[in-house]
């Protein structure tokens, strides 16, 4: 069947005129695997995702979705993937339900699935999609990518004007979908909601792969910056020589520094003293790709 | 096999009724003058001896006067095949490059039926509304013109309509073609009706020019209207080349398009 692969990717390369492509993207997605897709816009991940689906062609490289060949087997592909493309676009004069109906009717599904998705999702089907806000619309390709159950979805920024509500039920959702077997490929420019969803990371930047990293080591690894207010002000030798901690900076009762990895030291001598308010800013893209990468930083 | 197809007419049903609507105010408003015309045919008859060959060669040699010569000058000479090729040019332009343009290609792209079946159902259901169009246009002509006394047989209103539609389909085809190739919707529009527009007039033109009147062969509406088939019924022959014209676009259309990366 698969060959225990969802996903194998052989140095798949998409160039484009003038415009940057993707150049030698290798990778391998296993079944039952939520993987994010990682990277700035611009990067490249909608361009990989297209050519795995062949709406774009590979000028060098291949990828193997299912154990299927992108192109020579691209029906039968299309036949088990789920994909909401980013930027997502629903025929704006039909009602929701019209346009869910022709998608089930292309994928002979059952209307009963696409009404559950649809009230898992509260998504009203009948005002015409044109009068629709973003978040709403957006439900609907998360339902057409669902509604046939496929064994691998293929999603390129999926929660993108999903309010956080919906975005709780779809990331339960992408664990279901795990639990079962199935597997989830998606894209996301926001390192946070990608540490949430997924088991592994790739990262993405300027068309190359950089890496793929476990979510967990992702974690461990990663620096994040805390600022304590206290009650009093503290003393800064409270603070000094904790391992993983650096910039440290204290100023009468407010402290901030950086830490590397577990936060642990820093929660403990913190706890000494009356602690107000504490706040911890989550490392953005930049900041991973400056911490994991500097060669890729400076090379662009 | 033909969900896309229902969605495609589904889709069109506004345009059709449009459309059609428009055809039957244009049949019932020629149909409405023709009483005055044929009671001053005389007039008519003098003021034609007038015109430039080329503008005759366009409406035909035929009589203001009768029903045929009426019809022919009226409604086919240059109304209805513009309005008809306004209606085929946007239809094929938008099939595949406004889904291209909009973005909503994408996901039908990526539904289990090939590229290919995607251009066959979507140039199917552009064939069927172009054929519904046509029969509202018969009953139309049948029907209305019946009530002022113009009368034509029916076969050979139905004669000249089907080759309407046939110079419809083929340049409708040929938008399409451009669309799927280009992905651009004002690239196809402004080609083919540039094609259109340049060839009526090389169908026009070609016979007053002496050692010229071959070239009116390399033009489209020379096989739409150049056998008067609302007197003399279908030409089978002519109807087989604009049948040909429409079928070389269709197979360029699934060739371009089957091996396009597509645009986001």
């Amino acid at each position: 069947m698969t060959g225990g692969v969802s996903i194998a990717l052989h140095g798949l390369t998409k160039r484009y005129g003038t415009r940057r492509g993707i150049e030698d993207v290798s990778l391998t997605v296993a079944p039952g695997e939520v993987f994010g897709f990682l990277g700035p816009n611009g990067a490249g991940k909608t361009t990989t995702i297209r050519t795995m689906l062949d709406l774009l062609r590979p000028s060098a490289g291949r990828a193997t979705l299912l154990g299927l060949d992108s192109h020579d087997d691209a029906v039968e592909i299309h036949r088990s993937v789920g994909y909401l493309p980013g930027d997502f676009v629903a025929y704006r004069r039909m009602s929701g339900r019209r346009y869910l109906e022709f998608f089930a009717e292309m994928r002979n599904v059952p209307f009963g699935t696409v009404e559950a998705l649809s009230r898992r999702f509260a998504c009203d089907l009948e005002p015409q999609i044109a009068s629709l806000s973003h978040g709403n619309a957006q439900k609907l390709g998360v339902i057409q990518a669902l509604m046939h159950r496929p064994r691998l979805l293929i999603l390129d920024e999926p929660t993108q004007g999903l309010d956080p509500l919906i975005q709780r039920v779809f990331h339960e959702l992408m664990r279901e979908i795990a639990a079962e077997g199935r597997t989830v490929f998606l894209s996301s420019h926001v390192l946070p909601e990608v540490e949430r969803m997924c088991d592994r990371v790739g990262i993405i930047g300027d068309g190359r792969l950089l890496g793929v990293e476990d979510v967990g080591d992702l974690r461990a690894k990663s620096i994040r910056v805390l600022e304590f207010h206290f009650a009093t002000p503290v003393p800064a030798t409270a603070f000094a020589d904790l391992p993983g901690v650096s910039d440290l900076e204290v100023h009468g009762d407010t402290v901030r520094c950086s830490v590397r990895g577990a936060v642990d030291s820093v929660l403990k001598a913190a706890a000494r003293y009356e602690v107000v308010d504490l706040r911890s800013h989550e490392p953005g893209l930049e900041e991973l790709f400056l911490e994991y990468y500097p060669t890729a930083e400076e090379a662009s | 096999m033909t969900q896309l197809v229902r969605k495609e007419l589904r889709d069109q049903r506004r345009a059709l009724i449009g459309w059609g609507t428009g055809l039957m105010a244009m049949v019932l408003l020629y149909s409405s003058f023709w009483p005055s015309v044929r009671d001053n045919a005389d007039q008519f008859a003098s003021y034609l001896e007038n015109i430039p060959d080329a503008l005759r060669s366009v409406i035909g040699e035929l009589s203001l006067g009768t029903p045929v010569g009426y019809l022919q000058s009226e409604l086919f000479s240059f109304l209805g095949p513009a309005l008809i090729l306004v209606f085929a040019i946007g239809a094929g332009a938008r099939s595949l490059a406004g889904e291209e343009e909009q973005g909503t290609l994408d996901l039908l792209v990526v539904t289990p039926i090939t590229r290919r079946m995607i251009v066959l159902q979507k140039s199917a259901a552009m064939a069927l509304t172009a054929f519904g169009l046509g029969v509202v246009l018969w009953i139309s002509v049948v029907v209305v013109g019946r009530l002022f006394g113009l009368e034509v047989t029916i076969p050979h209103i139905a004669a000249a309509i089907l080759h309407l539609l046939l110079l419809g389909v083929a340049f409708g085809a040929i938008a399409m073609f451009l669309g799927a190739w280009r992905g651009r919707r004002a690239v196809a529009i402004g080609v083919t009706s540039a094609l259109a527009v340049g060839t009526f007039i090389l169908n026009a033109f070609a016979p007053t020019v002496d050692g010229f009147e071959w070239a009116a062969r390399l033009s489209p509406f020379f096989y739409y209207g150049d056998s008067l088939p609302l007197r003399n019924g279908l030409h089978i022959g002519h109807a087989g080349v604009l049948v040909a014209l429409a079928a070389i676009a269709l197979i360029a259309t699934v060739a371009s398009f089957d091996r396009r990366d597509l645009r986001t």
